[in-house]
């Protein structure tokens, strides 16, 4: 009996499976459940109304998300005559898939047995994945054959160009002033976290996630009132539920790599030897640091307005860039210094 | 004569920092309302905003005050009120007398009082809410026994009665009908 529960054990924590199906796809899942109804309930709190409240009065609303997902995944998907059949249907689904990658590849905890792969350039590996999966939202725009569709293409293009840039530029720079691209070393050199060494930084890839990821004010390539939705103009039911979530996915991702990367890892915890010790409690402090930071992401959806495409660029190039530039001199001169 | 020609310049560009002031403030203003919301959406069927007397609601007849001059079914804008006619006990000659009685048709009423206005003996009166709903649409024409009592008010019997009332400092804010009523 002992030995069958440790099989089924080590084959949910093989370091893939563990990494990709249950923080990936069912952690991802939950954490953006709860984020979006803590992104209604702060909206609507600053705004001064109540938020979902309906579904469960008693749980504050909290289901309110499970059942618009349950009308998505029971809505008919349309696909129209004139979209070019296969890249629409197949674009989402793959936007989606690369958008939760980068997760299996971060390491989420010191043990080495519990390493999804070599960890010697995993930070190269996880920023080069996030940049994979924007390719096919304007792929999904082109297929749509729609010219909101290639409007919205075109508009995630322009962004993505201007800020994945600069999240990749301002993440790398904790590689700078460790002199490695293994995240473990990058995490373990963390005495002080590295957010208080570099705060430019993590302000630079902080916008710079916030624009690449399209959250709600900053949603310029889909902003309903300029392109209907953007590339998902021709979408609806799942395949539209699947391009709305590839973007909290992806934002997720990023979430977990910048905890990793600025907010120590597994920082107040020293992993052990064992599952529990070793592997479970580690991935779970990342994951809850992961999720502050997705819920300081979603305030500001209260806060700001949405910018013009042609303001977010020239703030992207004249304001966000040149920060993210100086955080890397920072980084080199404390790397100089030797302060990691 | 022509148009003078008007040079129009840009305006200047402001520096890198100068919109830092107001992010700041934005961001101290969404934290303040977040740690202490000022909401006052009303939940409508657990609670309900208690009208004042004088609202136009539902327009209801006092039969004992009426004394069947049709003012008020000549006055309406809408010819939602009309006068049927009653075969009824005369109480002085006991003899049967017709007698003409105003019945309303909510299909059609605006809501608008000037029945209310135009009665000579006050035998018509509102009362202060106007949530009902009707299942299909000969329900909203009344007929005589209906007109004189007060409609039911299904929502009075499950919900709070609240009022709106403007605050110095918060704004509009909701508050208990009571409370205002104690004040």
């Amino acid at each position: 009996m002992a030995g069958i529960i440790d099989l089924i054990l080590s084959i949910i924590f093989y370091p893939p499976i563990y990494q990709l199906v249950l923080v990936g796809l069912t952690g991802a899942l939950v954490v953006v459940i709860f984020i979006i109804w803590f992104e209604r309930k702060a909206t609507a709190r600053v705004q001064r109304r109540l938020g979902p409240y309906h579904i469960s009065p008693r749980l504050a609303g909290l289901p309110q998300l499970v059942a618009d997902l349950i009308r998505y995944a029971f809505q008919e998907v349309i696909i129209p005559k004139t979209v070019d059949k296969e890249l629409f249907v197949l674009a989402p689904i793959v936007a989606t898939v690369l958008s939760i990658l980068p997760i299996a590849v971060v390491p989420l905890t010191s043990n080495p047995a519990y390493w999804p792969i070599p960890m010697d350039y995993s930070m190269l590996v996880a920023l080069a994945l996030t940049t994979v999966s924007p390719i096919f939202l304007i792929v999904a725009g082109w297929a749509s054959n729609n010219k909101f569709s290639i409007i919205g293409g075109v508009r995630e293009a322009f962004v993505i160009t201007a800020y994945e840039l600069i999240a990749i530029m301002s993440i790398l720079s904790a590689s700078a002033a460790v002199l490695s691209f293994n995240l473990v070393e990058i995490v373990e050199a963390q005495r002080v976290w590295y957010i208080l060494l570099n705060p430019i930084a993590f302000l630079a890839a902080f916008l710079a996630v916030l624009m690449a990821t399209s959250g709600f004010p900053f949603e310029i390539p889909e902003s309903e009132n300029e392109v209907v939705a953007g590339p998902f103009t021709e979408y609806s039911g799942l395949l539209y539920g699947l391009n709305m979530g590839a973007a909290y996915m992806k934002r997720f991702a990023f979430s977990i790599l910048m905890a990793l990367v600025f907010l120590g890892g597994w920082s107040p915890y020293t992993p052990g030897e064992g599952i529990l010790s070793g592997y479970l409690i580690p991935s779970l402090i990342v994951v809850a640091k992961a999720t502050v930071l997705m819920m300081i992401f979603s305030l500001t959806r209260s806060i700001y307005g949405r910018f013009r495409l042609d303001q977010a660029l020239e703030g992207a190039w004249r304001l966000v860039f040149p920060m993210a530039v100086l955080g890397f001199g920072l980084a080199l001169l404390e790397a100089y210094l030797g302060v990691m | 004569m022509p148009a003078k020609p008007v040079v129009k310049r840009l305006p200047a560009r402001r520096g890198l920092f100068a919109g830092f002031k107001g992010n700041v403030d934005a961001i101290t203003i969404g934290l303040k309302y977040l740690v202490d919301p000022k909401r006052f959406t009303l939940i409508y069927p657990n609670e309900y905003i208690k009208l004042d007397p004088g609202y136009r609601g539902f327009i209801v007849l006092d039969p004992k005050k009426c004394i069947h001059c049709s003012s008020c079914a000549r006055i309406c804008p809408a010819a939602a009120m009309r006068m049927i006619k009653r075969m009824e006990e005369d109480p002085k000659t006991g003899k049967p007398k017709m007698k003409l009685w105003p019945v309303i048709n909510y299909q059609r009423c605006i809501f608008c009082g000037y029945c209310v206005d135009v009665c000579p003996t006050e035998a018509l009166y509102t009362v202060p809410y106007h949530d009902i709903v009707y299942e299909n649409m000969a329900e909203m024409d009344w007929s005589l026994e209906t007109f004189v009592k007060p409609p039911e008010h299904p929502t009075a019997k499950e919900g709070i009665p609240v009022k709106y009332i403007v605050d110095e400092e918060k704004g509009l804010v909701k508050v208990r009908a009571e409370e205002v009523e104690e004040k």
